[in-house]
């Protein structure tokens, strides 16, 4: 993707007057309006997005910049709290919420002159891998198998942002991830996706999904723009009491591509029949090129990997159930009257959530209940702690570990599985991280025999963003990936 | 089949979700394929493991008692779907 912008080329564009946030602004509200089809996005606020881009300008003339990427424009995914902007997690029973406070990471966009273009489509209150339990509507991949013209997903839950950034219909996007929801569409769609620590960014004014697991990241073009947004959105905040205190680092200054002596770890337990041979073959040339630029590759052991979907499946949505209780027609949100309170609770929550997510909640609400609370709930956090110990034990032997980020490239819409469980196995790489609180991030590789986007994800140690980004950036400068979506849609 | 549809419908209660009887079905399927995918954990021994419920090793902090003046009752209001004077408006609950 060398030949299209990128936070850092835009910051040296507009730095040198070769373009001003307005024109940027229009051009990408363009590419909005012509890629309707793919339904990145929920809410298109053009207007918002046309006077602020002229507000940057204005602090642009009179030297007056809030940060060097002042005057990008940026997509959210609308999960994120965004003030007098309609904000619903693609869900029906927020779908006429308008908050009146701002989350802590688009106010840290803000704060740097970002732009917003509006709100990125996503799987109803970030559940799911396929982007289509949405009350919107699937999102659609920008990439097609070269075999087939059938549409494929884009992955989930932030299918919105990574399409959008795939496609050029933003230049970056903010996204979620609780089990993979960054660097699963990433991987479809042969974008950069990072998930941060547990802790590194401020969770407040996000839909919580499952609060010990969520966390917001960037989706980008490069490695480098993933630093610079980490850069921009990091950080402890008060209204957070899980954000963390470690001071943050100047990711992108710090950006070091050197990994002499550094050890990648290559866990077994990674290792599938089921693997296809384009991503096997993919994960072995990136261990081959880690080698050969100076790192030493460790054979090791993650023994309980396997374990991390279902732990994860009764964590999400026990802390889910817990979550969305507070979705009951009385203080925001959708309401459908009833005879009585109760009568009132039950329709409201019935009508108001999809499929996907009443499972997730009974589910929940059945793992915590009376005499099931031990056997599922208790276990699954036990379980927790052995996936963590793997990660402890792991990074005292290596650096970084490197594995596929998805069991497979994106598949098409209407062959998603029906069987719930099926379509949580696309998390199968990811989720463990989430358990173990970790930074990961998928970067794109290669691409497959249909020409579609093979990601790695690379994990570090708890707070080691930068050693991620580092490993990440070598890899991109040795491959230089520049494959691009052929743009249909325009057609 | 451990949800059937006398459980299935006390859950919902409990989830304070309504599930109308053509959606018992699939329901319960999807439930019981979720159930016996969770199962497979009964396998592994944890009785010397402690359970952890956050991966952030992190004391909780005591933040100032401060007044501040932002979330007023106004702004709480703004999105409630029936409201009067300071107040929430729910169907009668008491006679």
């Amino acid at each position: 993707m060398k030949d299209s912008y990128t936070l850092k080329s835009l910051a040296v564009l507009l730095e040198n007057n070769k373009i001003s946030s307005k024109e940027l602004t229009s051009e990408y509200l363009k590419n909005i309006e012509n890629g309707k089809e793919l339904n990145c996005y929920n809410t298109i606020t053009q207007e918002k997005a046309l006077i602020d881009a002229g507000k940057s300008d204005e602090r642009r003339k009179s030297q007056n910049l809030r940060s060097k990427y002042d005057g990008i424009p940026i997509g959210i995914k609308d999960l994120f709290c965004t003030k007098g902007v309609t904000t619903t997690a693609s869900s029906k029973i927020l779908s006429n919420f308008v908050p009146n406070y701002e989350s802590t990471v688009t106010q840290n966009c803000d704060d740097a002159g970002l732009i917003s273009l509006g709100k990125l489509n996503c799987d109803e209150f970030a559940m799911g891998s396929t982007n289509k339990t949405s009350f919107f509507g699937s999102v659609k991949n920008p990439w097609k198998s070269v075999n087939s013209d059938n549409e494929l997903v884009p992955g989930g839950s932030s299918g919105g942002s990574a399409a959008a950034v795939s496609s050029d219909l933003c230049v970056a996007s903010l996204g979620t991830d609780t089990g993979g929801s960054i660097r699963q569409p990433a991987s479809f769609t042969g974008t950069v996706g990072l998930k941060p620590s547990y802790g590194r960014v401020s969770r407040w004014g996000i839909v919580a999904f499952a609060s010990s697991l969520d966390q917001a990241g960037p989706i980008t073009k490069t490695v480098e723009d993933a630093a610079i947004f980490l850069d921009i959105i990091s950080g402890h905040d008060e209204k957070d009491s899980t954000s963390s205190v470690n001071p943050k680092e100047n990711y992108y200054e710090n950006l070091n591509s050197d990994i002499k002596g550094m050890k990648i770890g290559i866990p077994k337990e990674f290792r599938s029949d089921k693997l296809p041979a384009s991503t096997q073959k993919s994960w072995d040339e990136c261990a081959n090129l880690l080698k050969t630029n100076g790192a030493e590759i460790v054979d090791i052991s993650l023994p309980h990997t396997m374990s991390a979907l279902p732990a994860y499946y009764i964590i999400a949505p026990a802390e889910a159930s817990s979550n969305l209780a507070r979705y009951d027609g009385v203080r925001y949100g959708l309401r459908v009257k009833g005879n009585d309170l109760i009568d009132m609770y039950e329709k409201t929550r019935s009508e108001g959530f999809g499929d996907e997510v009443k499972r997730r909640i009974l589910i929940g609400t059945y793992v915590l209940s009376s005499g099931y609370y031990d056997a599922y709930y208790i276990k699954a956090q036990k379980i927790r702690s052995l996936i963590k110990s793997d990660y402890v034990e792991a990074f005292k032997k290596v650096d970084a570990i490197l594995t596929p980020s998805t069991p497979s490239t994106a598949f098409e819409i209407a062959n998603e599985p029906s069987d719930p469980v099926q379509n949580y196995l696309n998390d199968i790489f990811t989720v463990p991280v989430n358990l173990a609180g970790l930074p990961g991030i998928s970067i794109p590789f290669a691409n497959d025999e249909n020409n579609l986007p093979i990601g790695l994800q690379l994990i570090t140690n708890s707070f080691e963003e930068q050693k991620l980004l580092n490993v990440a950036r070598n890899i991109e400068e040795t491959i230089n990936y520049s494959e691009t979506p052929e743009k249909w849609w325009l057609k | 089949m451990e949800f059937d549809k006398k459980s299935l419908l006390k859950l919902g209660k409990l989830a304070r979700i309504s599930i109308s009887d053509d959606k018992l079905n699939s329901l319960s399927k999807d439930l019981n394929s979720i159930l016996e995918f969770v199962d497979q954990l009964k396998e592994i021994k944890t009785n010397q493991v402690d359970p952890t419920s956050n991966s952030l090793n992190q004391k909780l902090e005591v933040r100032d008692d401060k007044v501040i003046t932002k979330n007023n009752a106004e702004d709480i209001l703004e999105n409630a779907p029936e409201k009067e004077m300071d107040f929430f408006v729910v169907p009668k609950v008491i006679e």
